[in-house]
């Protein structure tokens, strides 16, 4: 086909129509934006090829140069997925992908020809009906646009001074704490997709709980004096970022303790820095990427992937923590690489091996992979008890 | 009444029929010609030089819409998706008896018979609203009326050697082939294959590609240039566009260089010596040669340039169409809208356009 440009633009976005209703559909069902953005993304990336590449490379396109120019739109595609850190997820992006340049080629070679007599020899051009795919490709963006902008959450304004808490919040909702916003007595996360800034949490049983819900990102938000636990996570996934968590003086309590939430995805802290507590970051039964954190004066372990967990722990500060620093246990699988571990103490008053300040210790049939760890002043820098191993190695065994 | 006419019935005459008859049905449109059986005359040719397959590709078919191609028909009946992959690559041509195949199926579908009138129309008359076919009138006229006739070079007439290459023969032991395009490069196949020594006369080398012109001007893009070109410049690309031309290909070029390294192939400057002259020189070309065509620009002092009838864009004679009626024209004299306007996409270009303006018509 030799395409006018006026003819590769209709085909092209009449034939990206019915892949927007079915990713508009997709984005319905999985109450996620990353295939109508991702259909965008497809959208403007042709187009621009389209005008800049392809009208001029191509003043007759062959059928077989569907595949390449498939592969060089998927590559740039991807290219910005990428670069711009879209989140939608590889598999089903491609798959999405595939099906858009399935529909087109069919399309394209078959339904507009069927369609419109003098599709071939009007070069593409689809009159009234390309007109149309245009102004429905822009309504369809339009609204999607629109709906996303309609359905973004209420933002809460936590003004300065103490709010007396415990506050629970039961809708989908935006916490925004103002400078000196104090809550005192704990938040309660009990509903999917609330977001919880710059807001101080003061005493409380737990400093913040979520529990049973998804979609939570906590971001600056600062901890002190809880009863239990700093962040207490259970069944429920999070993103958790630039916090600070003050378990000074509680022995028992953990910083950040996110358990039992395998099946939600992969939760993230990211940023914090926790002082105190019997554990700084743990997590139990968990898929956990714990990043950047500064971890101190812990009485327990600094950071611990426990419980069958599968955690990554990478470019961590752990200092001055008792009996150990990084833990690897109960047949978790761990990668620790790039973290400091400086000064930890060796736990005598407890009498038990395995506490005698170990900067990363693997315990109980657990596997722990090492890269990179820069292990200062600890009175043992690894070990591995229980029929658990510890490997060095860039890349995890999992 | 039919108010719609076709002159001709030949392929793209019936090209232009199937199309109608989107819109139309068989009683309402009437075809004028001289052979019931659309491919009759084109079967001739090609079984004369001995053409196994087509030149065009898939969409070189009489269907209204390029899709289903013949590719398809031939996956069907191939057993094997080895013509579709083919036709992805450019690569498929159907063969002869595919298209023919394909030809009768058709005619028998489209009720094609029910509307030829076997009869050769001499005049065109333009009238109020309408036209004339020999005194019976019509509102919209498409004229597919084929090649004027073969051209054998003057010097040629009369030759007892000489024979065209669109008339039955067969090939004595030193040939000469006159021409270079198509027809030309299939004798001298043919001819070696039968053991001749071979001579080609010809004026100027042949262009090589794949259809008859580049591809771009099978569409708007190319077209849209082209339409824009001043009379004498679109002379002159019709001139070097419709110059002998033959495809690419090793199945070409390989038997040429064997008998070449032999000796049985060579270029010659003249025909002195061969037992046998073939022309393969084509048709006669322009509108003087068609008597139709040259009454119809003579009585309606219709604009002419060169040997070509201009027409618009859309394969209109202007002057004779408006929004009450319809003179087009298809096939070969159509070259002025559309320079592979003798290939079955140029019928199927002509024929289209004819649809649109019967179905923009108020009055039709």
């Amino acid at each position: 086909m030799s395409y006018t440009l006026r003819g590769r633009v209709e085909t092209r976005l009449a034939a990206l129509l019915p892949v927007l209703l079915g990713a508009c559909v997709l984005a319905g069902a999985l109450h996620r934006w990353w295939p109508v953005e991702l259909v965008a993304l497809m959208a403007a990336v042709g187009l621009f090829l389209d005008l800049e590449a392809w009208h001029r490379l191509f003043p007759y396109q062959p059928a077989w140069a569907s595949v390449p120019v498939g592969v060089v739109e998927l590559a740039a595609l991807m290219a910005i997925v990428h670069g711009f850190g879209l989140h939608a997820p590889l598999i089903p992006a491609l798959v999405l992908f595939g099906v858009g340049w399935l529909t087109a080629f069919v399309l394209a070679q078959a339904g507009f020809p069927l369609l419109r007599l003098g599709y071939a020899e009007d070069g593409g051009e689809l009159g009234r009906v390309g007109a149309v795919a245009a102004v429905a490709i822009a309504l369809a963006f339009g609204g999607s646009a629109a709906t996303y902008v309609v359905r973004l959450p209420p933002v809460v304004l936590l003004s300065a001074g103490v709010h007396q808490g415990p506050l629970v919040i039961t809708r989908r909702e935006v916490l925004r704490g103002a400078p000196g916003a104090v809550v005192r007595g704990g938040i309660v996360v009990a509903h999917d997709d609330v977001r919880i800034e710059n807001v101080t949490v003061v005493g409380g049983e737990n400093g913040i709980t979520v529990d049973g819900v998804r979609g939570t990102v906590i971001d600056g938000v600062t901890v002190q004096g809880a009863k239990l636990d700093g962040i207490h996570v259970r069944l429920a996934g999070v993103v958790i970022r630039g916090c600070t968590v003050d378990m000074l003086g509680n022995r028992l309590g953990q910083g950040i303790d996110i358990s039992f939430n395998m099946d939600m995805g992969m939760s993230m802290v990211e940023g914090c820095t926790i002082v105190g507590g019997q554990q700084g970051i743990t997590t139990h039964s968990s898929a956990t990427s714990i990043m950047g954190n500064r971890v101190s004066r812990t009485t327990g372990q600094a950071i611990s992937v426990d419980e069958m967990s599968m955690g990554m722990a990478s470019h961590n500060a752990v200092r001055d923590a008792l009996g150990v620093a990084l833990y690897c246990g109960d047949r978790s699988m761990c990668m620790f690489d790039h973290n400091t571990v400086i000064g930890t103490r060796p736990d005598t008053s407890s009498g038990l091996r395995n506490r005698r300040g170990f900067a990363v210790l693997a315990d109980f049939q657990s596997e722990a992979d090492l890269w990179r760890n820069s292990l200062t002043a600890n009175p043992v820098a690894a070990g591995a008890m229980t029929g658990a191993t510890l490997a060095t190695t860039s890349r995890p065994s999992w | 009444m039919p108010r719609v006419a076709v002159v001709g019935s030949g392929l793209a005459g019936f090209t232009a029929y199937r199309t109608l008859r989107r819109a139309l049905g068989p009683g309402e449109i009437a075809v004028f010609g001289t052979d019931a059986d659309p491919a009759a005359g084109w079967r001739v040719r090609a079984a004369a030089i001995r053409q196994r397959e087509m030149r065009s590709e898939s969409d070189g078919h009489t269907s209204p819409t390029s899709f289903p191609g013949l590719a398809l028909s031939s996956v069907r009946r191939r057993r094997s998706l080895r013509p579709l992959l083919d036709s992805a690559l450019d690569r498929y041509h159907p063969t002869v008896d595919e298209f023919l195949a394909h030809v009768e199926r058709e005619r028998e579908r489209s009720g094609w018979d029910e509307s030829v009138v076997l009869r050769r129309v001499e005049r065109v008359a333009a009238v109020e609203a309408g036209f004339e076919l020999d005194g019976e009138p019509f509102r919209h006229v498409l004229l597919a009326l084929g090649h004027p006739g073969l051209n054998v070079p003057a010097e040629l007439r009369g030759d007892p050697r000489a024979v065209h290459s669109y008339e039955p023969h067969d090939y004595a032991s030193t040939v000469t082939v006159v021409g270079a395009g198509l027809a030309a490069a299939t004798e001298w196949l043919n001819a070696l294959a039968e053991g001749a020594e071979v001579v080609s006369v010809r004026r100027r080398e042949p262009a090589r590609r794949p259809l008859n012109v580049p591809r771009h001007y099978f569409t708007r893009r190319g077209l849209a240039g082209y339409h824009r070109l001043p009379p004498s410049e679109r002379v002159e690309r019709l001139r070097t566009l419709t110059a002998p031309s033959y495809p690419p290909g090793s199945a070409w070029d390989e038997p040429l260089a064997r008998a070449a390294a032999e000796g049985r192939f060579r270029i010659g400057e003249a025909v002195n010596g061969a037992r046998q002259v073939i022309c393969a020189t084509g048709f006669l070309r322009g509108f003087r040669h068609d008597p139709l065509l040259a009454r119809l620009v003579s009585e309606h002092d219709l604009e002419t340039a060169d040997d070509w009838l201009v027409l618009e864009p859309d394969s209109t004679v202007p002057g004779l169409s408006d929004a009450t009626r319809t003179l087009a024209v298809a096939g070969a004299p159509g070259q002025w809208a559309f320079p592979a306007a003798d290939t079955l996409a140029g019928a199927r270009y002509a024929a289209h356009r004819f649809l649109r303006r019967i179905q923009a018509c108020r009055t039709r």
